[in-house]
């Protein structure tokens, strides 16, 4: 009877030290190191606006020589702009650094849209208000055609406003309208997307999109 | 040491010490000590667990019950932690909710373009951890045309962004009127505040994780290991029930930047989003831009509106 017992326990002590070695020796690979994850870039937390506006350049101190028309241009002397045989603006080699495309309609690729012919240092709004090419004051030649994004503009929602929400608290900053969009061509650019989430597993169920369509 | 000679072992009659023998006294203590290297030897795993907080918090009141003297008393903890750990020295304060505040975000959808700058903005504004990742934004592609979850992608990864055919919706913690993970927790870890934030106060939460099951819109996040934050990545400005370094074994979640957004300032995901997609405010202040879009624009959803949990997140269009 004792030896039974006494080989029970013997039984069962040896089953708890080969648990133990199990254990030690990680045959599960439960502690395996996580693959290593990279810090994100910091142009991805920088919260800087996505361009720099002439008039934001001019008040950190830029260089705005370049934007003197009248060095070249003489006032009440419009040039006359030329178009190709598909009715496109053809622009002139001095201005070949700019991109026209203010949206896809052809009309509105016109410089004296904006730009007034009689004076090149002055834009053209439509409620003929004077207003200098430098001045910070620009959405308001731009609302003159776009009323419904001025109007939310105004409000504050559209477009960006940093600061305080609660104006009682401190100031805020709404950006302008050249701060994010080129006035050239100013469809939002596309622009690299941070990394995603890193998966600890291969991805296993990317939507399929064949399959979900049976579903709706 | 005569008398004790006399007694044969285990057979020493009369008197207080009855049956100890210097044989007896010295197989005894041999067991004793041999038992108590065992289980000492048997309970060192628990040496490891260094990060699990001390005495002080453990007998730590709830959050709702602590005075003004508890609640410094605690936040001069968290400072010593803290600045042991990670060698700064935070600013680690309680916010408090303001009157007549509620908090709604609101979020643009043509604007949103899927750059995830907002994913690691607040990263880098919450001390999430850094590997394993902690993410509270998830940016999903979705196919135009079409509302179904199922089709959202999270992991897109392509040259560039936006792709066509395709529109982004950013998903976190949608602040809900009546929040499901709020309900399920044993331990009221986590409950709504006045303004409208639902927050965890992490020396409560027991990581049993039934608000991350509860929550329809994968908001919740549970620290499965210690939260790893390189020092030099620290967000010094920290709220105790925002953005305080967290331990292992805890959930957490967005908080609306409780330590921006309660001291009048936007949340750091709106600070960074370059296409201004993102709006928050106050819903009680009929002059706020959130007021504005709810009243001007088409705001056509709330996130699983019909699950009944009333987002205070409102996702919108523009025209």
């Amino acid at each position: 009877m004792n030896g039974k017992i006494n080989l029970v326990l013997g039984a069962i002590a040896i089953a708890f030290l080969a648990l133990a070695a199990l254990f030690m020796s990680n045959v599960w690979g439960r502690t395996r190191p996580l693959m290593l994850i990279p810090l994100v870039d910091a142009k991805f937390i920088d919260p800087s606006p996505s361009r720099v506006s002439i008039a934001e350049f001019i008040r950190k101190g830029g260089d705005a020589s370049d934007y003197d028309c009248d060095v070249c241009h003489e006032k009440n002397k419009p040039i006359k702009l030329k178009f190709d045989a598909d009715d496109n603006i053809i622009l002139p080699t001095e201005h070949t650094n700019i991109f026209l495309q203010h949206g896809s309609h052809k009309r509105n690729n016109n410089c004296y849209n904006c730009h007034d012919e009689m004076n090149l240092s002055m834009f053209q709004t439509r409620d003929g208000k004077p207003l200098k090419v430098t001045d910070p004051d620009v959405p308001r030649l731009c609302g003159s055609c776009h009323g419904p994004t001025y109007r939310d503009w105004e409000a504050g929602v559209h477009g960006r406003t940093s600061g305080f929400w609660d104006r009682q608290l401190g100031d805020y900053q709404r950006l302008g309208c050249p701060s994010c969009h080129n006035p050239h061509s100013p469809k939002f650019p596309s622009r690299a997307p941070a990394p995603g989430p890193h998966a600890l597993h291969p991805v296993l169920h990317a939507p399929d999109k064949t399959e979900t369509e049976g579903s709706n | 040491m005569l008398e004790n000679q006399k007694c044969k072992p285990g057979g020493c009659g009369g008197g207080g010490n009855s049956g100890m023998n210097r044989r007896n006294f010295l197989r005894t203590s041999g067991v004793l000590a041999t038992g108590i290297a065992a289980l000492a030897a048997a309970l060192s795993p628990l040496r490891e667990l260094t990060d699990q907080g001390s005495w002080e918090q453990f007998f730590q009141k709830h959050y709702k019950e602590l005075s003004k003297d508890d609640m410094d008393k605690v936040l001069a903890r968290i400072t010593r932690e803290v600045e042991a750990q990670y060698q700064i020295r935070p600013h680690v304060k309680d916010y408090k909710p303001m009157d007549g505040v509620e908090f709604v975000y609101c979020l643009n959808l043509t604007r949103c373009i899927g750059c995830r700058k907002c994913v690691h903005a607040c990263v880098a504004e919450n001390n999430q951890s850094r590997d394993p990742e902690i993410q509270y934004i998830r940016v999903l592609k979705m196919p135009h045309g079409s509302f179904d979850m199922e089709k959202g992608d999270h992991n897109y990864a392509p040259e560039s962004v936006p792709e066509k055919g395709f529109f982004y919706m950013p998903v976190q913690c949608q602040h809900c009127k009546n929040p499901p993970c709020v309900k399920v927790c044993p331990t009221k870890a986590t409950w709504q505040e006045p303004d409208g934030i639902t927050v965890v106060d992490y020396d409560w939460c027991i990581g049993c994780r039934y608000c991350e099951a509860a929550c329809p819109y994968f908001a919740r996040r549970f620290n499965w290991t210690t939260p790893k934050i390189p020092k030099e990545r620290l967000n010094p400005n920290m709220s105790y029930l925002g953005n305080r370094p967290r331990k292992q074994g805890v959930m957490e979640k967005c908080h609306f930047c409780i330590q921006r957004t309660r001291a009048g300032k936007y949340p750091a995901c709106l600070e960074v989003c370059p296409a201004g997609a993102r709006k928050f405010g106050n819903i009680l202040d009929p002059e706020s831009e959130v007021s504005y879009i709810l009243k001007n624009k088409r705001v056509f959803i709330q996130l699983k509106e019909e699950v009944g949990t009333s987002p205070r997140f409102f996702y919108y269009f523009d025209v």
